[in-house]
């Protein structure tokens, strides 16, 4: 016992050091794959509330911006509109602009939540944005958040009134996407070094990629719907001993300047998954 | 009691200085501006090591919780929080550090500044990126990394102190 004593009073700078490394290494090895909290995030409400503040005055910089993309984003949707179509007994008899809405009554699918970007960051390895919405305004963690040009990431963690939101600048996105044109499926990784350039995996090779077609969200997963714009491919490279591409993409969205997300909630999610757990599982071929 | 106050202010002023503008700096490369190892090297040198790594454990965290790095930059700042009674040591002046009133760049010069401050830097910055990558295949962006960022942080450390910190007059 005395020994111990002596011991811990010989060491007790080392041993307090140690202490102090160990909580902050585990807070940062599991909050980062696993929030438990959101104390330590700027989701809490002391850092959100200074971030709010620092937007209030930052915001306007951009006012001309972010008002131009909301008013393109509003010219697209009303074209889209039903008012802004010619009946099916058009002139032309078949076009290819008409929309067929034969079918009167539709099942809401996805909800979109407005919110605004009050702080980002892009030059660390895991980036994240901070949204001025919380579970007040129905944001649970695992939504998607696109803005207007494209897929922002999926909400990592959320308080009353802010949340935070993994990028596609972080490490372990790892959102299913798919090639437009040819069906190719894979994943959305990033690599840490160009904010404007992620890397997609899981792409074999025994198909040509077409430079600069479209990347859009596959669906899967039941966090985003299907087809929205996540980039473009912008290089394709063989990996050495493995058949398959490693895609680099050009994100469509420039996400140092993004302001206006929308939350995605997907309301036949619960359904989705239910129905994909009955599924029973699949043998493993190592075993 | 005005001591207190004074390294209370700068505790603020760092974080404040991190968080609302360094984080949206943006220079390319890898490049991270992170200034706040200045605070444990103005802190008092008689300073007791216990209230150092708490003091440092305190900032870091603060830091950590207004960009979302989850205990990276306490992390790092605990380290050289510890490291820094052998920095001192190792770069001591020839009378020690006795008659030293305080270690800014006006009282001990720039070449010790730049030794100290240096060495304190370099090891924030590569303790830091460590964790951040942690991979080794990384590592020469890792060394790329620490190297953009070192003299970045060091010149507005300096100019820091040039700017805010009072000249005492010679007596």
């Amino acid at each position: 016992m005395r020994n111990f004593l002596a011991f811990i009073q010989r060491f007790r700078v080392i041993l307090f050091f140690a202490l102090l490394q160990g909580i902050v290494l585990s807070i940062y090895f599991t909050f980062s794959t696993f929030p438990r909290s959101q104390y330590l995030t700027t989701a809490s409400s002391v850092s959100g509330t200074i971030m709010t503040v620092r937007n209030d005055i930052t915001k306007h910089f951009r006012l001309s911006d972010s008002n131009k993309k909301l008013q393109f984003e509003n010219q697209w949707l009303r074209e889209r509109l039903k008012e802004n179509k010619l009946s099916e007994l058009a002139e032309n008899g078949f076009d290819s602009t008409i929309i067929k809405t034969d079918k009167e009554h539709y099942t809401q699918h996805f909800e979109y939540i407005p919110g605004t970007v009050i702080n980002s960051t892009f030059t660390k390895r895991n980036n994240y944005f901070t949204l001025n919405i919380g579970t007040a305004q129905g944001v649970k963690r695992g939504m998607g958040v696109i803005s207007d040009k494209g897929v922002i990431g999926v909400v990592h963690n959320s308080s009353e009134h802010f949340s935070v939101v993994k990028s596609c600048l972080a490490k372990e996105i790892n959102i299913a996407v798919v090639i437009e044109n040819s069906g190719e499926p894979g994943f959305l990784k990033w690599d840490g070094h160009n904010a404007r350039k992620g890397n997609m995996t899981g792409v074999s090779n025994d198909r040509e990629i077409k430079l600069w077609s479209k990347i859009v969200t596959r669906g899967s997963a039941g966090i985003f719907p299907r087809g929205l714009s996540v980039g473009k491919v912008a290089k394709t490279q063989a990996i050495e001993g493995q058949p398959l591409w490693d895609v680099t993409v050009q994100y469509s969205e420039n996400y140092r300047s993004v302001q206006c997300v929308y939350v995605i909630n997907n309301l036949l999610k619960k359904e989705q998954h239910e129905l994909e757990l009955d599924v029973p599982p699949q043998p493993t071929e190592d075993e | 009691m005005n001591r207190i106050f004074r390294q209370v202010a700068l505790f603020i002023f760092f974080i404040f200085a991190q968080v609302l503008v360094l984080n949206n700096v943006e220079l390319g490369g890898g490049t991270q501006i992170m200034i706040y190892p200045l605070f444990v090297l103005l802190l008092p040198v008689g300073i007791n090591i216990f209230l150092l790594l708490s003091l440092s454990f305190l900032l870091g965290l603060s830091i950590d919780a207004m960009s979302n790095t989850y205990g990276l930059h306490a992390s790092a700042l605990i380290v050289v929080a510890f490291l820094r009674p052998i920095i001192f040591r190792f770069t001591a002046p020839r009378d020690g550090y006795e008659q030293v009133s305080a270690t800014n760049i006006h009282v001990m010069g720039i070449s010790w500044t730049l030794r100290t401050l240096g060495l304190l830097l370099l090891i924030h910055h590569f303790w830091f990126f460590l964790l951040e990558l942690f991979k080794l295949d990384e590592i020469l962006y890792l060394i790329q990394k620490t190297m953009l960022s070192l003299p970045m942080s060091f010149v507005i450390c300096l100019l820091l102190q040039y700017l805010f910190i009072k000249k005492p007059k010679a007596s």
